[in-house]
């Protein structure tokens, strides 16, 4: 006796949520450039932003491809997403260094080839034979390498390879060293946006699956886990950004939780059989 | 993992054009590091081995998802990529830590790993047997199998009514280990090849002490690793759908496509890695 | 001398803190009702049995740990690296985490149990209010000692890894140990406490989990109550002894014979676990005995 994977039919279509959530998080991604021309990292932000449009997309990609039930439940598709993606992501920051403002695309590239070999082995070499097995690996690893990289920028200002390995650190006023293991990648941090996004990615439709799942309240969750994980990430970034830059981070990060949590809540609401307080089991009136 | 059990079977055997497609793409990212960063070649093959080591050694571990939760079928009651990912990466903190040891050889490393990851199953197998024997009073039973491979013990009498088996019988205890075994020597070759790339590349890169940039290689090597690990483990599991016996379950023979996977993903991802040092 | 006697009382200590962490894992687990026996909580409104248990379908448990325990990590990591105490940090950092886990936990109960609706199973808010608390503070017991940990393995004991890192392998590590040991006997031995002892539960009794305690209506602290007792402190000795084992044969043997003796003291004791696992796999078939057409063995408690 087993539970099937249930969800609803219809709603907005995949491909208008994917052009949203590409477009969204690209353009994210590029303002956080602006912080090479702000005297503080105040667009940092944005990187948790380009996270949040990559999860909504991520969300409606991880319901089509569960709707076909994989055998093994749905966090193992947000675990090889992330694991694919952080892959495409740190080559990405590496090509930054080589061709400037080319970090984003190089990460939609890069994620599109390492997902499409994935999806390809498990569809033909693990023989799932799932129709959309293979274009629901490329776009997970195209949207593990985003948040990877929104977070990273959201941590740090930006992702450039050279800038994520090395920190100046003020010593003694004017004179700066360079410190490597206090940088970005010295200290893993990548593991934490890892782990982050991964349960941010499968959360939303494993927490809202069943006969009554409604788009608008998963896709309402998927901001939610966006947004929360910016929280952490934004208490994270303080060790490297300016300060007031961190908080105008932890502000936004904490205002778009709030929101998107509290009409998870309505909608819950609105879906529920009944809303009860301290009250018994309602046994159902049918004939069992 | 959830409360979602498989729903797709899988077709059975290997498919050889895939599998051919597979080996020629290994050999593409082979030649391709061969021409940009040449001393990374010996890497890609450790990673490649790495990784199939990985996707061999899920085959192993005993796991029988949400029934397994009830006793209605043999094995752990956990998802197979992340219980056999816990083990893989307890080894990989054990062989981590003999890799910053510059006086230990390459094969301790391996071992240490290796030992890890087997000494964390071997723990846990345990503890599973002494929940469902001593806490539940349920003796281990295989369902797919009438006599256990090793010890020869009958199974079929000691399966409770309406169940397909239940626990761990030894030959799932022994795949366990090798499970764990194979796994730690997987995910600490990865890491290993990927550190020795790093650390001999990374102080040119950035014109600093090779101690000054340890941590960088450190750092990008095992978050490379726990990538990968997963990859794997997550392709692996799709191979035999979320739950296996251990060795001795008909299951167990998907495993050669596993393999060719596996060393498939693991080539490409290895060369996306070690991309990264390109141009030192 | 001096060294290893020091190696040795932080393996001790981090053996100690690792105990403590897996069974506040599982009892955790059990009380918000995750991983796999979770799947009897969401198949008993489909078979028409409602009920008042948590449904936390967060995920497995070991990415949830894994996330739980890597936030702690990388927040306190950043803490320390601007300049704070590593005590204060760490538990700030643990505290956020639990913050983290409490949203995740709340999201899972409301959109599951939402989307249960066709079967008409409500959404009990005072589920929420008692519930989610309790989880929370038992997922701190479970990711304060776990980064402790961690923390001790670098700063006393020299590990490689960063902090972060560290705390991803060992956090999927506990989350692996903690439902491996502890998922049988929440979901067979206390969801299905109606079934017969000693036996698995038959296919057909499938989503017919115990609702009603022996006085009133049972809710997810109650199953807390039942697994501490066997299920919590198993999964605490399980990760314990894994990573007391794992750091003991290092900091002892490590030196001798250039690195084998690390490595042959950790097939010793495989082989030790697997000749007591044969012991007691033996014992039950010897005193449990075969199943009869009807009747259990029954075992004296």
């Amino acid at each position: 006796m087993t539970v099937q994977i249930t969800a609803s039919e219809g709603g907005i279509p995949h491909n208008t949520i994917m052009a949203v959530g590409l477009v969204g998080s690209l353009v994210c991604l590029y303002l956080t450039y602006a912080n090479q021309f702000l005297n503080a990292e105040y667009a940092a932000f944005f990187g948790g932003l380009a996270a949040v449009f990559a999860l909504l997309w991520g969300t409606d990609t991880i319901k089509n491809l569960c709707s076909y039930g994989i055998g093994t439940g749905v966090p193992s598709a947000g675990m090889i997403a992330f694991g694919t993606g952080v892959i495409a992501m740190l080559l990405a920051t590496k090509v930054e260094t080589i061709v400037p403002f080319s970090a984003p695309i190089a990460a939609v590239v890069f994620g599109a080839i390492v997902g499409a070999v994935a999806g390809w082995i498990a569809n033909e070499v693990m023989r799932m034979n799932i129709p959309v097995m293979v274009r629901s690996l490329t776009e997970m690893a195209i949207i593990g390498a985003i948040v990877l990289m929104g977070f990273t920028a959201a941590m740090a200002g930006g992702f450039g390879f050279d800038a994520l390995a090395a920190r100046e650190i003020a010593i003694l006023g004017p004179l700066t060293t360079t410190s490597y293991v206090g940088s970005l990648l010295g200290g893993c941090l990548l593991a934490v946006s890892f782990m982050l996004g991964s349960l941010a990615l499968q959360h939303p439709f494993n927490a809202c699956l069943g006969p009554g799942e409604q788009q608008d309240r998963t896709m309402m969750l998927a901001a939610e886990c966006g947004f929360l994980s910016m929280i952490a990430v934004a208490a994270i970034s303080f060790a490297f950004i300016a300060f007031p830059a961190a908080l105008l981070s932890l502000i936004v990060a904490i205002v778009g939780w709030y929101y998107t949590y509290v009409r998870f809540i309505e909608l819950s609401k609105r879906d529920a059989f009944a809303w009860l307080d301290a009250k018994p089991i309602l046994e159902p009136k049918g004939d069992d | 993992m959830t409360a979602i059990a498989a729903g797709s079977g899988g077709g059975e055997g290997i498919n050889p054009v895939a599998s051919a497609i597979g080996i020629v793409l290994i050999l593409i990212t082979l030649a391709i590091t061969y021409f940009a960063v040449p001393a990374g070649l010996a890497a890609l093959v450790g990673v490649i081995v790495g990784g199939l080591l990985i996707g061999f050694g899920i085959h192993f571990v005993p796991v029988g998802g949400a029934p397994a939760a009830m006793g209605q079928a043999p094995g752990i009651a956990t998802g197979v990529a992340m219980l056999a990912t816990g083990a893989g990466l307890a080894g990989l903190f054990g062989g981590a830590w003999a890799a910053a040891n510059p006086e230990f050889s390459f094969a301790v490393v391996i071992a240490a790993g290796a030992v890890g990851g087997g000494l964390m199953m071997a723990i846990t197998c345990l503890m599973v047997n002494i929940i469902y024997i001593f806490g539940m009073g349920i003796p281990a039973a295989s369902g797919k199998v009438a006599k256990d491979p090793i010890t020869g013990d009958t199974q079929e009498a000691y399966k409770s009514q309406g169940t397909e088996g239940h626990g761990l019988p030894f030959i799932s205890y022994v795949g366990g280990v090798i499970g764990g075994l194979l796994g730690g020597a997987g995910g600490t070759l990865i890491y290993y090849e990927l550190l020795q790339v790093y650390t001999a590349t990374l102080p040119g890169m950035f014109g600093a002490d090779a101690a000054e940039v340890l941590p960088i290689a450190v750092s990008l090597a095992g978050i490379f690793a726990v990538g990968m690990f997963l990859v794997n483990a997550v392709l692996a599991a799709y191979n035999i759908t979320g739950t296996i016996e251990g060795p001795h379950d008909p299951k167990f023979k998907r495993f050669p496509r596993a393999i060719i996977g596996c060393a498939t993903a693991s080539a490409v991802c290895g060369l996306f890695a070690i991309l990264i040092v390109m141009g030192v | 001398m001096e060294s290893v006697l020091f190696g040795i009382g932080v393996t001790a200590l981090a053996g100690a803190l690792a105990t403590i962490a897996g069974a506040a894992e599982d009892t955790e687990s059990n009380i918000g009702s995750q991983g796999d026996p979770n799947s009897q909580v969401q198949l008993a409104p489909q078979m028409g049995y409602i009920h008042r248990i948590y449904n936390k379908a967060v995920s497995g448990e070991p990415p949830a740990y894994g996330l739980w325990v890597t936030i702690s990590a990388g927040v306190a990591w950043a803490f320390m690296a601007t300049g704070m105490n590593p005590v204060l940090a760490l538990v700030i950092a643990s505290a956020l985490a639990i913050f983290v886990q409490g949203v995740y936990a709340t999201t899972a109960y409301l959109g599951r149990t939402a989307s249960l609706a066709k079967f008409e199973q409500p959404v009990y808010i005072d589920v929420i209010k008692s519930v989610t608390t309790v989880t929370m503070a038992h997922a701190f017991v479970a990711v304060f000692p776990a980064v402790v940990m961690c923390y001790l393995l670098i700063a006393a004991l020299g590990h490689p890894f960063p902090l972060p890192l560290l705390g991803i392998v060992w956090g999927i590590a506990l989350g692996a140990a903690g439902s491996a040991t502890g998922n049988p006997f929440y979901g067979k031995e206390r969801q299905y406490q109606s079934q017969k002892f000693g036996a698995g539960v038959p296919i057909s009794a499938s989503g017919n989990i115990v609702r009603y305690a022996e006085a009133g209506q049972r809710s997810s602290l109650d199953n807390g109550w039942f697994t501490a007792k066997l299920a919590g402190p198993a999964s605490g000795i399980c990760f314990g002894l894994i990573v007391f084992l794992e750091i003991w044969r290092t900091v002892l043997f490590e030196d001798v014979a250039s690195g084998w003796g690390a490595i042959i003291a950790g097939v010793v004791i495989i082989l030790i676990f697997t000749i007591i696992d044969r012991y007691v796999e033996v014992w039950a078939r010897k005193n449990y005995g075969p199943y009869q057409a009807e009747a259990t063995e029954e075992v004296s408690a």
